[in-house]
């Protein structure tokens, strides 16, 4: 059993409190991806959960026993790392060899191992050099290797693919899904990327500021935000808000009148409207009007980014549809697009019901 | 203003015309401190005001002192008098320093002994000024009676000593042959044989070592005594007698009564012991200028007035029959006793064969009294001992075929560098248009080389070659390796063999090494740790002995080995341990070396360690833990193999440093015990400026030296080279 429990973590450096209270729980063989702006604590979180770094109060479980106390080298969990740490005095066989070496397994097993993960990465050829002589993609490879070649209870990485090439990442990307698919591992991935975390995860954990926004499996997240910050961390353009006010059976806003949705339930008379640019489009004739600042094609169709009475918004435009920059444009939501936030964005009041497809830009 | 500039230049003239009549000054050097400087200078006071003529003192170091005079007199920079001692006297004869006394000397002014401690070859050189011998100083408050014979003195040491309570009847400096020597001559043991060759085989010397060893093993004597315990003992009355010069009489203690008395009867042969006598004269130069004006000076430092005042003001015992009309001198009972005591002394040999006699004499005693060896078996030890010391030459070589073997060589490189030489399309000039230009940066640099480096080692190479033997150089060939080699005169086990000596400097540099490099790396994880508080301070304290002076160091170490004195020995005491005596054994002495040289050591390379540590990134280590390392196999696999190419030139640098390291073997261990702690430097220094100047034989060991040095820079250049590779 190698399911990762986390109990109202918190970890401060000096007087910062980094880590503030995380309650999380990792199942056996869940893929799960931590996403969250620089600098809100997700690499001290796996540093935390490798034993690497002490936690302040609440507790790390790995498989059920407790861990807090246990030294990094007993918890049997595999980390790669941001700065890859590869061991410069060895070759890279030696530094995928290492941690098998001291655990004591037969030479041949290490050496089929170590082949194994050569192919699986391309790192056949590299075998003999030392990390010195390798480029930053090679390098991170190899620290991925040195990982996988383990097959430990828990892998843990930070942003193991940020240094590849697109083709690279996405070959990657696959073998990753492929490799968590074969050993069953419970695997804590940590990256910038979105395209990454929707296509990985089993589940993704927003975090800001050292507190978990939600988790919950991809689609979820994208589709049902638990607040205002989740909903705009995730998707790409950034979802729209805007202020608007209750009255009747409309939300009012400044520049515009939308129908309120039916499910809305009753609440304070302000509101945050939420509106992804996928579900707004660039029509002849909508609720909201504003100018073309900027237009981003992207093939067969494109964003236009407009301003409005209500701010900047960003809407999608079709392949058909005329927009160039200085345009007076109507934008027309889509039916049933609108999220609905409590004035200060900490909870979502409603949410769109679900539709089949999903469309995400990278 | 014009009156001023005028009365100037007319106070110039006068002062240069006021020059010109009066005679140049004399130079007069000698090496007096504390009183006897002062009565030399009231000497030469008295002398000007009688003859008009200014003399010039100068006080020389008394180690520099003989260098200076041999030096400085043959370049005409020398003094027109000097106060020495007569023991050089053959040595500056030899190089012609020395100007006689004929016709200025009259022999019944002084005592005969000292003129003829003067005598080379029926000339006297030099007028005799004082003399220094040993007498026997009893506290007169334990021995009222002093005892005049041998037998006398058996007889009393016993009731005079308990050792349990730390009294002895009789203490003296008995390890130095200088001290040593009345016994030997009370036992009629020649110092001599009939050829002038120091023997030391002989029954003589055995019964008088026999004499001191029964002292000393029944404990009316103490062990191991130095001239600071004498003195300490005698004042504190816990020594009835001792035998010193006329120095001791200064460092007595007020409140002692004690009177001076000759040296005893030897019983069993009725010959008094007769201590070395020492006369210091005034000598003058060869080369002064005023000839008779020096000697005018010397005759006058060495008679009447000025024995007076030396007498009187220096503490001297004079050489001048007349001085001790002087009723003060007659007063003085003490001038007068040594006086007495020395009517039968020996004048030390002026020889160079005396000055051979004292480093195997010393070992003897030392063997003796402090190791096992019996009395009997001592004299032949001390004889193979000169022997090896005092090597015969080697037969001449012809320096011809070495010089046609170097022509040879020098003619066919020259050829075959012409010949090799790729065939040039261009001139130098063109090739090289600057070259002019790099000449001058290169030529300060170049120049220090040759002279600090090129020069001293083609000639410390070519005098390899020679045998050296008072100023005469002979070309020998090999010879002196050969004989290094072959360790000839002694076997390889013998500190003084070669090989003995290379195993000592091997060990030494290896347990140093080792020492420093695991101490500096050890302090240098303990510093490198971020939780340790006051880090900086730390490291500024852990680098302070790295800073201060190294024979600085070595001094206070010394003191702290000192056996009586010394600190280390002092916290063993409060420990409840016995004190130790750190220079007679090897491993205690090379300890106590090893233990100074750490202490200076260790801080570079913990600056070294400390350096490469902070440059391993702190995600290595956590890769590891993760990885499944201990904390110790994290040192072993990360920690070392990355401090590696930093500590490896580290470490080269330091065995060098520690190989060479001259300094701490002299200053602290000294070569003691018998020179077992000696390394190849401090012999080759040894055979050069303490064995009878064999500057060649030094050479070959220094050539000898230069090629283990040279061996261990290419092999451990074949180590540094994977690490430069990668
Ligand atoms: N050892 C430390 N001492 C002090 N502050 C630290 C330490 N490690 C991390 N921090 C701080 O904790 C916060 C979170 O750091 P962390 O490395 O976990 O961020 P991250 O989410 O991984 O960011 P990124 O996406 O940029 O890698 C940062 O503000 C950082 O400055
Ligand atoms: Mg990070």
């Amino acid at each position: 059993m190698s399911e990762v429990t986390l109990n109202g973590i918190k970890k401060s450096f000096g007087s910062n409190l980094i880590v503030k209270g995380v309650d999380l729980q990792v199942g056996q063989g869940e893929f799960l991806v931590m996403v969250g702006p620089s600098g809100c604590g997700k690499t001290t979180l796996l540093r935390l959960i490798a034993g690497l770094e002490q936690v302040d109060a609440g507790e790390v479980r790995i498989g059920g026993a407790r861990v807090n106390d246990v030294p990094p080298r007993d918890r049997d969990v595999a980390m790669v790392f941001q700065s890859y740490a590869l061991y410069p005095h060895m070759t890279v066989r030696e530094n995928l060899a290492f941690g098998l070496t001291l655990r004591k397994f037969p030479q041949a097993e290490i050496a089929s191992r170590v082949d194994e993960v050569a192919a699986m990465l391309e790192l056949g050829h590299l075998l003999e050099r030392k990390p010195k002589a390798l480029s930053g993609g090679q390098r991170q490879r190899v620290a991925m290797g040195r990982a996988i070649v383990r097959r430990p209870k828990v892998f843990l990485f930070d942003e193991p693919l940020s240094n590849l090439d697109t083709a690279l990442r996405v070959q990657m990307r696959g073998e990753l899904a492929r490799l968590h698919r074969r050993l069953g591992a419970t695997m804590i991935y940590v990256t910038h990327d979105q395209v990454e975390a929707m296509t990985l995860a089993t589940r993704v954990a927003v975090f800001n500021a050292g507190v978990l926004q939600q988790v919950g499996p991809p689609l979820e997240l994208y589709n049902r935000p638990a607040n205002r910050f989740v909903a705009g961390f995730l998707g790409s353009p950034a979802m729209n808000f805007l202020e608007a006010r209750r009255d009747g059976a409309n939300l009012v806003g400044k520049g515009f009148t939308l129908l309120s949705p039916a499910d809305l339930s009753p609440g304070a008379a302000n509101v945050l409207v939420g509106l992804r640019p996928q579900d707004l489009r660039v029509a002849a004739l909508g609720p909201l009007a504003g100018t073309v600042d900027a237009v981003e094609r992207l093939g067969f169709d494109g964003y236009a980014f407009v301003n409005t009475e209500s701010g900047p918004v960003a809407a999608r435009f079709d392949k058909g549809t005329q927009v160039s920059v200085g345009d007076k444009v109507f934008l027309a939501p889509m039916a049933d697009a609108l999220h609905v936030f409590t004035e200060d964005g900490s909870v979502a009041l409603r949410h769109p019901v679900e539709r089949e497809s999903l469309e995400v830009a990278s | 203003m014009n009156r001023l500039v005028a009365l100037v230049l007319l106070a110039m003239a006068w002062s240069a015309h006021a020059a010109e009549a009066q005679p140049e000054p004399l130079k007069l050097w000698h090496a007096y401190r504390g009183g006897e400087e002062a009565a030399l200078l009231q000497a030469t006071t008295l002398f000007t005001e009688k003859t008009g003529v200014r003399v010039d003192m100068l006080a020389l170091p008394y180690d520099a002192y003989a260098a200076k005079l041999t030096n400085a007199i043959p370049h005409g920079a020398g003094p027109d008098v000097f106060i020495f001692n007569h023991e050089r006297l053959r040595n500056f004869q030899g190089q012609n320093l020395l100007a006689p006394t004929t016709g200025t000397l009259v022999r019944a002014d002084y005592f005969a002994n000292t003129v003829a401690a003067l005598e080379v070859d029926g000339q006297v050189y030099g007028y005799p000024m004082s003399l220094k011998s040993l007498a026997l100083y009893v506290n007169t408050k334990l021995v009222p009676r002093p005892p005049t014979t041998t037998a006398e003195l058996l007889a009393l040491l016993p009731t005079l000593s308990n050792p349990a309570e730390g009294r002895f009847g009789l203490a003296y400096e008995s390890g130095d042959f200088y001290f040593h020597a009345p016994f030997l001559f009370g036992f009629d043991g020649p110092l001599f044989d009939a050829t002038g060759r120091a023997s030391f085989d002989t029954p003589g010397m055995a019964r008088s070592l026999a004499f001191v060893k029964k002292l000393q093993d029944e404990r009316m004597m103490p062990q191991e005594v130095s001239g600071a315990l004498v003195k300490t003992l005698f004042n504190d009355g816990r020594v009835a007698m001792t035998i010193s010069g006329p120095w001791f009489a200064g460092e007595i203690a007020p409140s002692v009564r004690y009177r001076v008395v000759a040296l005893p009867t030897v019983s069993e042969t009725g010959t008094p012991m007769k201590p070395f006598l020492g006369v210091e004269a005034a000598f003058v130069s060869s080369r002064s200028e005023q000839s008779a004006r020096a000697h005018e000076l010397a005759r006058f430092l060495s008679l009447g007035e000025s024995s007076r005042v030396r007498t009187t003001v220096g503490r001297q015992i004079p050489a001048n029959v007349a001085a001790y009309q002087f009723q003060e001198v007659k007063d003085d009972t003490l001038i007068s006793s040594f006086r007495e005591a020395a009517k039968d002394a020996t004048p030390m040999p002026n020889t160079l064969e005396m000055a051979r006699v004292w480093e195997p004499m010393k070992l003897t005693l030392r063997a003796v009294l402090q190791g096992g060896t019996r009395p009997e078996d001592a004299g032949a030890l001390a004889d193979r001992r000169y022997r090896a010391l005092h090597r015969e030459r080697p037969p001449e070589a012809s320096p011809m075929p070495w010089l046609t073997l170097a022509g040879v060589m020098a003619l066919g490189g020259g050829t075959a560098w012409v010949l090799r030489r790729p065939a040039q399309s261009q001139t130098f000039r063109q090739r090289y248009p600057d070259v002019s230009r790099a000449v001058t940066y290169v030529a300060p640099a170049a120049a220090g080389l040759l002279v600090l480096v090129f020069i001293p080692f083609a000639v410390g190479l070519t005098l390899s070659l020679f045998h050296h033997d008072a100023g005469q150089y002979t070309f020998v060939g090999l010879a002196n390796f050969v004989d290094i080699l072959a360790s000839r005169g002694y076997s390889i086990t013998e500190p003084l063999s070669f090989y003995f000596t290379l195993a000592v400097t091997l060990l030494w540099a290896v347990v140093n090494v080792v020492l420093h490099v695991s101490i500096g790396l050890g302090l240098a994880l303990i510093l490198k740790d971020p939780l340790l508080k006051m880090r900086g301070v730390y490291r500024v304290l852990l680098i302070i002995p790295w800073a201060v002076p190294n024979y600085i160091t070595a001094l206070m170490w010394k003191g702290m080995f000192h056996r009586q004195f010394g600190a280390i020995n002092g916290l063993l005491v409060a420990l409840d341990l016995e004190p130790v005596s750190w220079f007679t054994r090897f491993s205690t002495a090379f300890a106590a070396n090893v233990a100074t040289n750490t202490w200076l050591g260790f801080p570079f390379m913990m600056v070294v360690a400390l350096g490469a540590l902070q440059s391993i990134p702190p995600e290595l280590y956590e890769a590891a833990e993760v990885d499944g390392a201990s904390k110790w196999t994290q040192f072993r696999r990360i920690t070392l193999p990355l401090l590696k190419p930093a500590m490896l030139p580290a470490v080269i640098l330091g065995s060098v440093w520690t190989f060479n390291m001259f300094n701490i073997i002299y200053l602290v261990s000294g070569g003691e015990p018998g020179g077992a702690t000696d390394i190849l430097v401090s012999e080759a220094f040894r055979w050069a400026f303490q064995r009878n100047e064999q500057y060649g034989f030094a050479a070959a060991y220094s050539v000898l030296i230069f090629v283990v040095l040279m061996g261990w820079s290419v092999f451990t250049r074949r180590l540094m080279k994977p690490e430069e590779a990668s």
